[in-house]
């Protein structure tokens, strides 16, 4: 009896948490529908070309070893219709990428390419070809970007969202705010759901969240920023500097622990308004004991057990500037502890989580942030359209003047045979 | 009486031939700087490297896979090397890349980046040049947040130059050449810098060749 209540009652309680999170992370994008809305993009000229005769004409030129144009690439990514086809545009997109014009590659067609993915259901493939991006070339520009990680927070695919959150972090695209707030509301939601991290993706979504909060200015920015520094920091003990900045934009000094508590020390001397949230501030404090301990017990076992072949590996991989890192352990420990005192004693320690700060944000400033982002994006289409006109202008041209040399040059050979 | 040499037309059509496919079949970049990480070999002449470069080798990284992983080929961005860093400590230098010439057949994209404006120890060059040691395990990405603070530097100021006075048979000989030319001795007498003026290098050479053709006249 008493367990058939119980059983009720959770039962009720789980219905009212499902409630509670459907109303708050319904399955709804936080880009308005005005900005993923593709009719601007649909509302260009279509330029109507068999796929097949576009791919036989490129099988041609490639096995004749002329370079390709970029024209007939983008004709091939804008005529796709269905699934199958967005595989062969892959194909297409590889060996364009390997031609003597893969500098040419436009910005319109990467950026169709993506909108004909998320069409047609191929959102894995759009991943697969911008985390290869050396050899697909995918560069694509912020409004992409933002659409990209909109359709993954859209379906709550967070892990995915943070994929390509990494890779915006690795072209060093944060620029617009829109796209700023889009990431660190999938890194947030991401983090939110406290996954096992391999010691890359820690490392990528360290520097993901440094940039990205380096930008914002405000208490989730810095938040961000510990977090990051933070997340770095570990990957730095464990692994040393070089682990921490081969392949991505970041800085190679040493010190990145010291760097957080750089940004908590500017927190609370900072007179605004900026605080910090409690989650970056627990999570580090769990670091830096972690850390603690994990230093004293490795250095209780080297006492005990001298000359062990395995201590001997880790010895030789340590550096010197590690070294001096890990010996700087509980320097960091203690300053933590004083300036986590500071901030708390000046009120500068925002309780609610990460996810709740960045919701907010979100629903604050991503409506206007939209609006300087949509012109910018009309004028861009507007000018990749010109420019596409006058590609195929300059086409038709060289085309006619091929033709009428052909032309010349049989006439010569008919009058020559004749005469 | 010496024979007459035999032409020989065919050998002669030979040695063009190989030489032509010589030429065409030369190794490309990708080819030539390939290395097994796991032995540390390069394929193509199956040379080891130094071991004191390994450790270099496996932790840093050529400038195209930096270059390949960045929008446009990294046009605009601040490369260093990790050389650089440990020599000049406190001016930093830095190439800053305009133009890239990309080689598509390599798999893995090789790129020559021609063309880039040179920071050497707080300086700037005059002129775009080209890049070299680009296949060297060596360099760094600058981070664009970090670009500024990287580029901050205070020059120390150059103590002037001292001047000696040359050795005594030189000096001797300097003087007594000037009596001859009746400059006079009111006029101060030459010294000699004791930091070098001009950078001996191919450029220098040939200008002073030019300058000596100019003076002389050709060979009649």
């Amino acid at each position: 009896m008493a367990a058939y209540t119980l059983q009720r009652c959770l039962g009720a309680v789980k219905v009212i948490h499902k409630c509670g999170s459907h109303s708050f992370i319904a399955r709804r994008s936080l880009l308005s529908t005005a900005y993923t809305d593709s009719k601007l993009w649909d509302a260009r000229e279509k330029d109507h070309q068999n796929l097949a005769l576009l791919a036989a004409l490129m099988d041609r030129t490639y096995d004749r070893n002329f370079p390709v144009s970029s024209l007939s690439i983008s004709r091939f990514v804008d005529n796709i219709s269905s699934r199958e086809e967005v595989d062969q545009a892959e194909y297409y997109l590889y060996k364009f990428r390997h031609s003597p014009n893969c500098w040419y590659l436009r910005d319109w067609t990467v950026h169709s390419w993506v909108r004909q993915c998320l069409r047609y259901g191929a959102r894995d493939k759009a991943l697969h070809t911008l985390k290869n991006k050396v050899q697909y070339g995918m560069f694509p520009d912020d409004f992409t970007f933002n659409i990209m990680i909109d359709s993954f927070i859209k379906d709550e695919d967070f892990k995915g969202a943070c994929s390509v959150v990494e890779e915006v972090m690795l072209q060093e695209s944060f620029d617009l705010p829109t796209t700023q707030i889009l990431s660190l509301y999938a890194l947030s939601n991401y983090l939110a759901t406290k996954p096992e991290l391999s010691m890359s993706e820690e490392r990528a979504l360290g520097a993901s969240l440094l940039i990205s909060g380096l930008k914002q200015d405000s208490s989730i920015g810095l938040s961000a920023q510990l977090l990051g520094c933070a997340l770095l920091g570990k990957v730095e003990m464990a692994a040393g500097i070089h682990a921490v900045f081969r392949g991505m934009p970041l800085m190679w000094t040493p010190g990145y622990l010291g760097r957080a508590l750089a940004v908590m020390e500017r927190v609370a001397a900072a007179p605004g308004d900026g605080k910090l949230s409690k989650d970056a501030v627990d999570y580090l404090e769990g670091l830096l004991q972690d850390l603690s301990s994990a230093s004293d017990s490795s250095s209780g076992e080297d006492d005990e057990s001298g000359g062990e072949e395995g201590k001997k590996e880790e010895e030789v991989v340590v550096d010197e500037d590690d070294q001096a890192e890990r010996d700087k352990l509980p320097l960091y420990a203690s300053r933590f502890k004083d300036l986590s005192g500071q901030l708390q004693s000046r009120g500068k320690v925002d309780p609610s989580p990460l996810q709740v700060l960045v919701s907010s944000l979100v629903q604050q400033s991503l409506a206007s942030a939209e609006g300087p982002d949509m012109e910018q994006y009309q004028r861009k289409v507007g000018e990749w359209e010109a420019e596409r006109q006058q590609l195929i202008r300059r086409e038709k041209e060289m085309r006619e003047r091929a033709e009428e040399e052909r032309r010349a040059h049989q006439a010569a050979k008919a009058a020559a045979k004749q005469g | 009486m010496v024979k007459k040499k035999r032409i020989r037309l065919i050998a002669e059509m030979a040695r063009k031939i190989r030489a032509y496919r010589e030429l065409k079949n030369r190794p490309r970049e990708s080819e030539k700087y390939a290395l097994d990480y796991d032995t540390m070999t390069r394929p193509h002449t199956r040379k080891t490297l130094p071991v004191l470069a390994w450790q270099d080798v496996r932790r840093e990284s050529r400038l195209f896979s930096l270059l390949s992983g960045l929008r446009m080929f990294g046009v605009g961005h601040l490369f260093t090397r990790k050389s650089w860093l440990t020599e000049h400590p406190e001016a930093p230098s830095y190439w800053q890349v305009t133009k890239v010439k990309v080689d598509y057949t390599a798999e893995k994209m090789t790129k020559s980046p021609l063309c880039v404006l040179l920071f050497s120890t707080g300086k700037q060059e005059s002129e775009p040049k080209e890049m070299d040691k680009v296949m060297y395990h060596d360099w760094r990405l600058v981070p664009k947040h970090e670009e500024e603070q990287f580029k901050l530097y205070n020059p120390v100021p150059e103590p002037p130059i001292r001047y000696v006075s040359y050795p005594p048979l030189l000096r001797a000989m300097l003087l007594a050449q000037r009596q001859k030319d009746e400059l006079g001795s009111a006029a101060e007498e030459p010294t000699l810098p004791l930091k070098r003026d001009v950078l001996l290098s191919k450029e220098y050479f040939r200008s002073q060749e030019k300058k000596r053709e100019r003076q002389e006249g050709t060979a009649v």
